[in-house]
């Protein structure tokens, strides 16, 4: 469309037609009238190569890797059926694995949802330095987990770490966090917290910017208390925002690895062995590339349903009638 | 809220001093906040253990290479799908957008099988390629580009500036606050990436520092040298957060909308 506004405005300059054959468009410099239907196509076309390359491609091809047999004894993949599934189900370890995840769920996402919404009603006041709350809580997030992980494995040393010395002060032992089976996966957990909760808080308040004020003005009037706005207005308003951070945080929890491979190598005893770590095992460390890919395909259809989840209340969003 | 925030920032408060401390205040039973005597040997000791030259420009390269190319397949798709009308748009866009729900540790061991056939591994290519394609950026581009007024596109046309041109001349500038909030996100998340950086990476040739710091940490040189482990981190995000420190508002509220897709 507006192909042709140009046509028409440079056709009477150049004494043609406004609608001329291929030659005169080509006398005048314009590509030729198929261009025109195939030109959004040539724009989307370098997204799409790489969408279906790395994202559509290896999602089938994992399923299909996951049908068969295929690790480093072996010449070529042979195909096994639901083998490998089987396999996964009967494995002590998978559920084990896979308990540890929902534990470390467990620990963070009320925790740190929980604090970011409390955070996030606080910086959400005109108060001063209101700025200076949100970045020294959000920072964290900016942080790779790579120095977050170091950060808190220095922390959580035992015997010189600044944790243990002010828990020490107040009557606790000196804890082998990372070494100790009943403490390792608290460790990863006071990391997640303490690297999400402002990024929660932030996603939060979002949702809390977009309320309409005048609710809360009315309720003013009414002589409602902070702690009532909260709970009657807040809260029931906010709730779809907060469900779907929620639903994002369990994603997030899924996906942990960096922090996991880097503080406790799934250990000890896999005590904090969770599900990415574990396909990085059996992909990377005995190069089983077909049970790493039905892992994979698990772990796929896992957080897809928990995404669709998400999407739906997100669209859902209307609260109130 | 005061205490909260204090409790937040100690523990990077303390990374940063304890790169200034010696061994003797590090390995003291009763810690100390502040060092007896500051010390920078902590710094340039890192410095030699770790190819940090290489894993610099690594990281730069990774992650502003991959914006720049980003730069250019988010525009043009979010260009098509904000402005023209073609058969199939809408199920072109959807199929786009799934992206968003695929979580790419997913597909981990497929892409290294892609990554190894085109012979890349151990190159930072690799790092970037699956990145390419962006959902987020073209969803984000795409609203911007929206609320461009038609008007505005036709009295650009009269001028003779249509297509690409129109693009580069008013949608690109016009959409800026949206261009760096993707940047934003972008560059914080391929800076911090460890992961996929970890499997498709063997040396210091195409590393980036988060897993030159990892594989260092893991190593009996790096292990327990706390000052030394500490002035490593420090010295791996400092461009990171001095972006933060100056660019706060504009970080926090691009985050604000990486929440809300994906």
């Amino acid at each position: 469309m507006t192909q042709e506004l140009a046509d028409m405005q440079r056709a009477p300059s150049n004494r043609m037609p406004a609608r001329s054959g291929p030659q005169a468009r080509r006398r005048q410099g314009l590509p030729p009238r198929w261009f025109g239907a195939l030109r959004p196509y040539l724009y989307i076309l370098p997204t799409f190569v790489f969408l279906i390359a790395f994202t559509y491609v290896p999602i089938v091809r994992s399923v299909w890797m996951s049908l068969h047999e295929s690790h480093v004894a072996l010449a070529r993949p042979v195909f096994v059926g639901l083998d490998n599934y089987r396999y996964a189900f009967s494995e002590p370890l998978f559920w084990k694995v896979l308990r540890n995840n929902l534990l470390y769920a467990v620990a963070t996402i009320p925790t740190s949802v929980g604090l970011g919404l409390f955070f996030a009603v606080l910086v959400n006041r005109p108060i001063r330095a209101a700025g200076l709350y949100r970045s020294a809580l959000f920072y964290p997030t900016v942080l790779p987990m790579a120095a977050a992980s170091m950060l808190w494995l220095w922390m959580l040393t035992p015997g010189y770490g600044l944790v243990n010395h002010y828990l020490g002060r107040l009557g606790f032992p000196d804890i082998e966090w990372t070494g100790d089976p009943r403490y390792a996966m608290w460790a990863l957990v006071i990391v997640g917290i303490w690297k999400y909760t402002g990024y929660y808080m932030v996603l939060l308040l979002a949702g809390l910017q977009a309320l309409p004020s005048d609710l809360y003005e009315a309720a003013a009037i009414e002589g409602a208390s902070p702690w009532q706005q909260f709970w009657k207005i807040t809260f029931p308003l906010l709730s779809p925002t907060t469900f779907f951070v929620t639903v994002m945080a369990i994603i997030n929890s899924f996906q942990s690895i960096d922090q996991v491979y880097l503080m406790t190598r799934g250990g000890p005893a896999n005590a904090t062995n969770m599900m990415v770590y574990y396909i990085y095992q059996v992909a990377f460390r005995f190069w089983d590339m077909g049970y790493a890919s039905a892992l994979s395909t698990v772990l796929f259809v896992v957080l897809l349903a928990l995404t669709v989840l998400a999407f739906r209340v997100m669209h859902h969003r209307v609260h109130y009638a | 809220m005061v205490p909260a925030c204090v409790l937040f920032l100690a523990p990077f408060v303390w990374l940063t001093l304890t790169a200034f401390k010696s061994r003797q205040d590090v390995f003291s039973l009763t810690p100390r906040w502040l060092p007896t005597k500051w010390v920078l040997t902590n710094f340039t000791e890192a410095w030699q253990a770790l190819p940090f030259g290489a894993l610099y420009i690594n990281t730069f390269l990774i992650s502003f290479g991959l914006l720049a190319v980003q730069f250019v397949t988010v525009s043009l798709a979010a260009y098509a799908f904000a402005r023209m009308e073609f058969p199939g748009r809408d199920f072109l866009f959807m199929v786009l957008l799934g992206q968003l729900m695929i979580a790419p540790q997913s597909t981990v061991v497929p892409n290294y099988l892609t990554v190894s056939r085109l012979g890349l591994l151990d190159t930072r290519t690799a790092i970037a390629l699956p990145y390419v394609a962006s959902a987020f950026g073209t969803f984000l581009l795409r609203q911007a580009f929206k609320t461009v007024p038609r008007e505005l596109e036709e009295a650009a046309a009269v001028d003779g500036c249509t297509g690409l041109n129109f693009l580069w001349r008013m949608l690109v500038p016009l959409s800026r606050p949206s261009y760096l909030a993707f940047g934003l996100v972008s560059v914080t998340y391929h800076w911090n990436e460890f992961f996929w950086p970890l499997i498709v990476t063997d040396t210091a040739r195409s590393r980036p520092l988060t897993v030159g710091l990892g594989v260092f940490a893991q190593t009996a040189e790096g292990g327990a040298e706390w000052t030394l482990l500490m002035a490593a981190t420090l010295i791996a995000v400092g461009p990171i957060i001095l972006l933060f420190l100056v660019l706060q508002r504009k970080f926090i509220s691009s985050f604000m909308m990486s929440g809300l897709k994906g």
